[in-house]
């Protein structure tokens, strides 16, 4: 009787000897960082003020009393520019960040990246969505699906929507969808999808002014990114409502206003 | 928790031990000459296994097979709909566990989020016996890495003289309206001889358990319909061979926690058996089989919020195609099985998605699979011997793996191959060796060490952008993942006693190299495809993992009146290390490791107890239910997994033998309607509300044979 129990309590305890081989893990020597983090936060001005929506209170550089409802844009390939020349572009974990003024959380991109700690001169970005990277189905999900860009006209995403109202010669109230993405080259003069022979690449690369700043190790600086909204009705070409109409993504010389106005839309508020 | 399983174990067995001493005394009538056979515990050899017949399997309701092996200690499954349960045995699942058909034949899903786990393509009127081999020490189905599950239909046989013979089945079910009908008829003479059969279930949707006084009713309708037929020829006493066709067919089986629907599933299955006995002083048999399963899956949503805004369709035709053959042979003590096994599974797929605006539709067409193709042969041999009071039994494998796929996509950012060359050859070996000792004739002690190896399946190496996980991530495959090894350890002692019954309990430990993991990619890399899916993750081999863990079960003499038998089993599961990604909504802002972190969809403890009594010569069984399981707090960090309360649930059931021909089988589970679900239970899509098993289901089924 004995020799069973013997058998049975050996066999309990190797089980047991078994499961209390695990080893304790060790304390890891983690050296100081050599990198710091940035936080980019977006801010919408209008007129050097930050902007009101849903109120009829501005006027552009054409006269065209005007408001804005919305605004969604992407921007991309941010890149950090060193003293010394080299560069660290942003894309570790993600390379587009949209915005959308309704959606707080999209006003604040807590970039992942590790970033080397140093001098940097300036920041650049592309603004838009560049064309081997806007893919059509790539945003399945809310916010950034409502941005899809019809096939038809090119395929991808919009780059940004302004969606608001302004007021016509006649002071009615209109609505307009100042939106910019790929634009379309017609056959003839008639607007007709059959007739598009070539498509426009209109995202761009904006130099953000006075965005130098100095990277501690370890710090985490925050650099506020500004959208000076009435910019992109001004400075070369001032655009007007009354011309183009309320909708213009089917309107490449429209887009190209835009885009020629967009250079110094964006300036840089605090850095921290 | 434990305290009280502790407790209902001491008073079950203290209870039955009473009881039975109480009726010797007062009733000397004990032996009836009907034995209800119950092996829920069975073991044979040194391994864990349970055998399953066609007599339990009648003694109950099913709907589905995958849910029926939930009742088996150490299996769970997976619940994403009211049909389809998926196995997971001692937390391995998926291509883990190699679940077969018939002894050999081997199914490819259709469906990359498992709407059509194997379990699924086989109706359990139409099975004889199921075997679940636990661990990796099974050489002779197939690379197994977790465990073997054998389910086994009904084959024809031959009859001294010709006759002919019929089943009926008919049930329902309340809760979800659910009908089911199932008739077979075979028969034959010495020559020839025949099994054709066929079946349909419809059932609505199914409501929750009473939460509050509110019920939660579920989109998990289902209709599945089935046939069979089978020809045996026998040219010979020693020679017969049979040629099988099954079909299965599903028509809008709601999944309410996947991003999509099943629109229709149909699967083809054909064999050809050859069986040959005694070919000589030593050959006991040889056995040769060939076969091809056709699975052809459509899925959609529909069904589903989602369709407004973007419709979506998926197809997948899933190809395999294979055989083994195999000789027994018998010297004396000795016995040894050797042979070699093929298979050949071809997978192509795609997904199309549309979605309007301005008056015009953008379609997206991208393949799940291109012409992907993996085949695996594989030679394996087992052997066992006797040897005074032990039982000795080695067991080798050797597959020679090689997979390729058709797929164009490239995907290298910074130097980083994330999917690119496709093609891939693995040669693993696999092998088992076990001991059972006799320490004396009611008692055995066995030890099992096995190491198998499996090497990556379709998904994990070519899926694209699905989410086919346990979270709600697209997931995509790698097509240079390695193969994973289970390295196990097993000991089992078995105690039988006439008169108290048997008493088994296996210990177990895994370690297992390269696990299969999946790992976040960032955005700038890929974007996820699913509407709903935050991100894409990406199949990965982890390093090592440990799993741990015990079965036990207790079952009473059968030559009682009053029996019964409780189960119990619990799985520990850890991963050394793992990283945790920590984000800002959908937004990943930074990550973390975590250190022995719990592996996500483990079952927690549990503990099952049946009573029954045998009434009018064993003619009516009255059984009662309980079921009991733990609250699950060992959750993976990295995962996001929640914890899982624990519930109780009570069945009651009983099983009337009218007469000779006539059976009924009805009852009750969830007698409480306790709202409750499962720890492996999906959670539905798009949200964080668990799925939640059916509450109250009244239940009958009549069986004539005739």
């Amino acid at each position: 009787m004995k020799s069973k129990y013997q058998y049975i309590f050996l066999a309990i305890g190797a089980f047991f000897i078994l499961n209390s081989c695990n080893k304790e893990p060790g304390e890891d020597i983690i050296p100081p960082p050599e990198t710091g983090q940035i936080r980019l936060q977006f801010n919408h001005f209008v007129d050097s003020k930050p902007l009101i929506i849903d109120s009829m209170m501005y006027m552009n550089a054409a006269g065209n009393p005007y408001e804005i409802n919305e605004v969604m844009y992407f921007i991309s390939d941010v890149i950090l520019h060193q003293s010394n020349g080299s560069e660290k572009k942003i894309g570790d974990w993600k390379d587009i960040h949209y915005v959308e003024l309704d959606i707080p959380s999209t006003l604040t991109w807590e970039v992942y990246d590790d970033i080397p700690a140093g001098n940097y001169d300036s920041i650049t970005f592309i603004f838009g969505i560049p064309e081997e990277k806007n893919i059509s189905f790539m945003y399945v999900n809310p916010p950034e699906d409502k941005m899809m860009w019809p096939d038809i006209l090119g395929g991808g995403y919009h780059y940004m929507m302004i969606n608001g109202k302004w007021l016509d010669e006649n002071t009615e109230e209109q609505i307009y969808n100042f939106h910019l993405g790929i634009g379309q080259l017609y056959k003839g003069d008639v607007i007709n999808y059959d007739s598009i022979y070539a498509f426009v690449q209109n995202y761009f690369t904006v130099g953000l002014p006075d965005s130098d700043f100095m990277l501690e190790p370890g710090e985490t600086k925050e650099i506020e990114i500004i959208m000076n909204i009435e910019s992109w009705f001004q400075t070369p070409h001032d655009f007007d409502f009354n011309e183009w109409g309320g909708a213009i993504m089917e309107i490449q010389p429209a887009m190209r206003i835009g885009v020629e106005n967009g250079f110094d839309v964006f300036t840089t508020g605090y850095i921290r | 928790m434990s305290k009280f399983f502790l407790l209902t174990v001491f008073m079950f067995v203290g209870l039955m031990q009473y009881s039975q001493a109480q009726m010797e005394l007062e009733d000397t009538i004990l032996l009836e000459p009907i034995t209800i056979s119950d092996k829920m515990i069975k073991r044979v050899s040194y391994i864990a296994t349970n055998y399953i017949d066609r007599a339990e399997l009648q003694s109950t309701s099913i709907r589905d097979v995958g849910e029926f092996l939930r009742r088996i200690p150490n299996v769970s499954g997976i619940r994403r709909g009211g049909s389809a349960i998926d196995p997971v045995v001692r937390g391995y699942k998926y291509s883990q566990l190699n679940v077969i058909m018939n002894n050999g034949i081997k199914i490819e899903g259709g469906c990359p989020n498992r709407m059509d786990p194997v379990s699924s393509h086989i109706e359990a009127e139409d099975i004889e016996n199921i075997e679940i081999i636990k661990g990796p020490f099974s050489m002779k189905y197939g690379p197994s890495f977790g465990g073997l599950i054998n389910l086994v239909s009904a084959f024809p046989k031959p009859y001294e003289k010709f006759e002919i013979h019929t089943n009926a089945m008919l049930g329902m079910e309340s809760n979800w309206n659910g009908k089911k009908i199932h008739g077979s008829v075979f028969g034959g003479n010495r020559t020839v001889f025949f099994h054709v059969a066929g079946g349909y279930r419809n059932y609505g949707n199914y409501e929750s358990g009473s939460r509050e006084g509110i019920d939660t009713v579920y989109s998990s309708a289902f209709l599945k319909y089935n046939h069979t037929a089978k020809f045996g020829l026998s040219f010979s006493k020693k020679h017969k061979i049979i040629l099988s066709w099954d079909g299965v067919h599903g028509r809008d089986v709601m999944f309410p926690a996947l991003p999509m629907d099943e629109k229709s599933d149909d699967t083809h299955i054909y064999s050809f058996d050859y069986q040959a006995e005694r070919l000589g002083p030593f050959i006991r048999s040889l056995e040769v089989k060939l076969y091809r399963s056709d699975v052809y899956h459509v899925m959609d949503n529909s069904h589903r919020a989602s369709f407004s805004t973007m419709q979506m369709t998926t197809d997948v035709d899933a190809v395999n195609t294979g055989g083994r053959t195999a000789i027994n042979i018998q010297i004396g003590n000795h016995g040894l099985q050797t042979g070699i096994d093929h298979e050949n599974i071809q997978k192509d797929g795609k997904r199309v998605g549309y979605m309007s605006m301005m008056g015009t539709t953008s379609k997206n067409t991208k393949n799940l699979w291109l012409d992907a193709l993996i085949r695996n042969t594989g030679f394996f041999a087992e052997y066992k011997t006797l040897f005074a009071s032990y039982e000795i039994y080695g067991g080798l494998r050797m597959d020679y793996n090689q997979a390729t796929s058709g797929d164009t996509l490239e995907i290298i950012e910074n130097g980083v191959e994330y999917f690119n060359e496709t093609g891939s050859e693995y040669f693993n070996l696999s092998a088992s060796f076990g001991i059972t000792k006799s320490i004396n004739p009611w008692l055995e002690i066995s030890l099992g060490l096995g190491r198998g190896t499996r090497s990556p399946n379709m998904l994990e190496r070519y899926i694209k952008l699905l989410a086919v996980g346990y979270d709600k991530y697209d997931y995509l495959g790698n097509p240079q993942l390695k193969p994973e090894t289970n390295n196990e350890i097993d000991l089992t002692l078995q105690i039988s006693k006439e008169r108290t019954g048997d008493v088994y309990m296996n210990f177990f430990y895994s370690f297992v190299q390269d696990y299969i993991n999946a790992n976040l990619l960032p955005s700038s890399v890929i974007t996820p495809q699913t509407p709903g899916a935050p991100g894409v993750k990406q199949f990965y081999n982890a390093g090592y993992i440990t799993s741990k863990g015990f079965e036990f079960g207790y079952k009473s003499p059968d030559r009682h009146k009053l029996g019964g038998d409780l189960v119990a089993a619990y799985t520990y599961a850890v991963i050394p290390a793992v990283k945790k990604y920590i984000t800002n909504g959908t937004e990943v802002v930074d990550d973390v490791e975590i250190r022995n972190d719990a592996l996500p969809e483990i079952p927690p403890f549990e503990a099952t107890m049946n009573i029954y009594y045998r009434l009018f010569k064993g003619n009516l069984v009255p059984r009662l239910t309980v079921r009991a399981v733990a609250r699950q707090d060992h959750v993976s960090e990295a995962f996001y997994e929640p914890s899982t309360p624990g519930f109780c649930i009570l069945n009651f059931s009983a099983n009337f033998k009218i007469n000779r021909l006539t059976e009924i089988n009805a009852g009750v589970t969830n007698l409480f309607d306790r709202n409750y679900y499962e720890h492996l239970n999906r959670r539905i899509i798009g949200t964080n509300e668990n799925l939640y098993e059916p509450g109250r289901v009244f239940f009958a089924t009549l069986y004539v044979n005739l």
